[in-house]
């Protein structure tokens, strides 16, 4: 399994952020998390990636058991682009993804070579030595895609990869993903565009409240409710 | 791969990270030098010219030893300590306040591992400023170098220990007020009580007795001991506090590290 989740619970004070949320993302599989705002979604991605600590259950990331002994055992498998674009002001563009390449346990000369291979990738080989607050929003949503990839990370978090960037950079980043997901990387994806999530993604589940609420393949379940379009699964099952 | 073989090759890859958190905090540092470097060491350079050269002369030496040399020590201690404590405050607040310390946070680096990597930053700040400092003041006055030793090994400590002090509050700090509260009203009037430009036993009562309460009176001290061979408590005293106050002040660090204060939510 490329992510396993069973009963994970995470409060933050009276507000319960995760509910007993079970999900099991198959190795190799491209899966995608909807739901509103305050769902729960990025509380889940984060006490999968180690920035939140769940309050209960357990995460194994292709079988190894996310927090405790072999936590950082499970982050070396993990790459994770944030909803939010924090990125190091501090360094230029290429340094910045050496550095997370070297975080993440390459050489230096591995984390060079594949610093350059992501510049050329993701089309900022123009920005190398740009620093990042001084580069487009586009620019910087490119950047964190190919900082979450430079260490060849087995399962990649996406939340909101696509969020707030124009039409053709969509396009560009979908087909980045599509491609990594054809190399038999495990994907689970966040995003609020249904018609992004019906594209790519091979199953889908619906989050409300902290809880999954329904699961499938996209086909699958609108013939489960009936509906034309995923967005019409989307408001029967976590619509108010 | 061997169970073996796959630990170790996790611990080279978290070794690699700590090298690399290093370096980012290190070039950091000679990036901007011109906010990270030159400002403390003009003010010692300042304060020897003011106090030791101009006023001085006026003034009787302290123990023997002539006022713009006894000056020196605390000066370097207190370029030292400053460096160390804003640079690691800075540094981690920035990185907290902006979201990219997840980066690291999120990687295969333990908690101390971490730790080590950003304190780096600030012990070698700390070590260009003190060599800068003790540089600069050569160039004014004479003074002797009694135990290199002993005062390389008491500004490491004192540097370790600001450097922990920093990165507690940058993990706590909820705004620049907070590290500016600990800089302006806890560190500089400790450092000013700590004897840096006069004698604690030359203060009058109860001035004297809370002085020895001052943690950084002792790293004073011992700076003062190796570099002039003066000094008014015990060597072991001296280094014995600074080397506990830089212990607690890791297990401090490293507590909040661990527990992910300010990190992890």
């Amino acid at each position: 399994m490329g992510l396993r989740v069973e009963g994970l619970v995470k409060r933050f004070g009276d507000l319960t952020a995760v509910d007993s949320l079970d999900l099991a993302v198959p190795e190799g599989s491209f899966f995608g998390l909807l739901g509103p705002n305050g769902a729960g979604k990025t509380t889940l991605i984060r006490s999968v990636v180690g920035l939140c600590e769940p309050d209960e259950g357990h995460i194994e990331v292709l079988g190894v058991p996310a927090w405790g002994r072999r936590g950082a055992e499970a982050r070396r498998l993990i790459g994770y682009a944030p909803q939010e674009v924090a990125l190091d002001r501090f360094v230029p563009v290429r340094e910045a993804l050496e550095l997370h390449g070297r975080y993440f346990g390459m050489s230096r000369r591995d984390a060079v070579a594949r610093a350059r291979e992501m510049l050329a990738t993701f089309e900022l080989e123009d920005k190398a030595t740009s620093y990042a607050n001084l580069l487009s929003g586009g620019m910087r949503r490119r950047l964190l895609l190919a900082r979450a990839l430079v260490h060849r990370p087995r399962l990649v978090i996406l939340d909101e990869p696509t969020a707030g960037v124009d039409i053709e950079l969509r396009h560009d980043l979908w087909a980045h993903i599509s491609r990594l997901h054809a190399d038999g990387t495990t994907i689970l994806l966040t995003t609020h565009y249904l018609e992004e999530a019906e594209a790519l993604c091979e199953r889908v589940a619906f989050m409300r409240d902290g809880q999954i609420v329904t699961e499938g393949a996209p086909a699958e379940l609108r013939g489960r409710f009936g509906a034309g379009r995923l967005e019409d699964v989307y408001l029967r099952v976590v619509g108010r | 791969m061997s169970a073996e073989a796959s630990a170790r090759d996790l611990r080279r890859a978290q070794w690699r990270g700590v090298g690399a958190v290093a370096e980012r905090e290190i070039l950091r540092v000679l990036r901007l030098w011109k906010q990270t470097l030159v400002p403390q060491v003009l003010v010692a350079v300042l304060f020897i010219v003011v106090f030791g050269l101009a006023l001085g002369g006026r003034l009787d030496g302290i123990g023997g030893v002539p006022y713009e040399q006894f000056i020196v020590p605390g000066l370097v201690l207190m370029g030292v300590g400053t460096a160390a404590f804003a640079n690691n405050g800075t540094s981690i607040y920035q990185a907290r306040g902006d979201g990219f310390i997840e980066d690291p946070v999120s990687s295969p680096m333990t908690a101390s591992q971490l730790l080590l990597g950003y304190l780096s930053g600030g012990i070698v700040r700390a070590a260009i400023i003190g060599v800068g400092i003790v540089a600069a003041a050569r160039a004014f006055v004479v003074f002797p170098l009694v135990n290199a030793g002993l005062v390389v090994a008491t500004l490491l400590l004192s540097g370790i220990a600001f450097a922990a002090l920093g990165t507690v509050v940058g993990l706590y700090a909820r705004g620049w007020e907070h590290q500016n509260f600990v800089g302006n009203l806890v560190i500089q009037p400790l450092v000013f009580l700590g004897g840096v430009f006069y004698a604690v036993d030359d203060l009058p009562e109860p001035w004297a007795t809370i002085s020895r309460f001052d943690p950084i009176f002792y790293m004073v001290e011992a700076t003062r001991e190796g570099m002039l061979g003066a000094a008014e408590v015990p060597l072991g005293l001296s280094l014995g506090v600074t080397a506990g106050l830089a212990a607690l002040m890791v297990l401090w660090a490293y507590t909040l590290f661990r527990r992910g204060v300010g990190l992890r939510t």
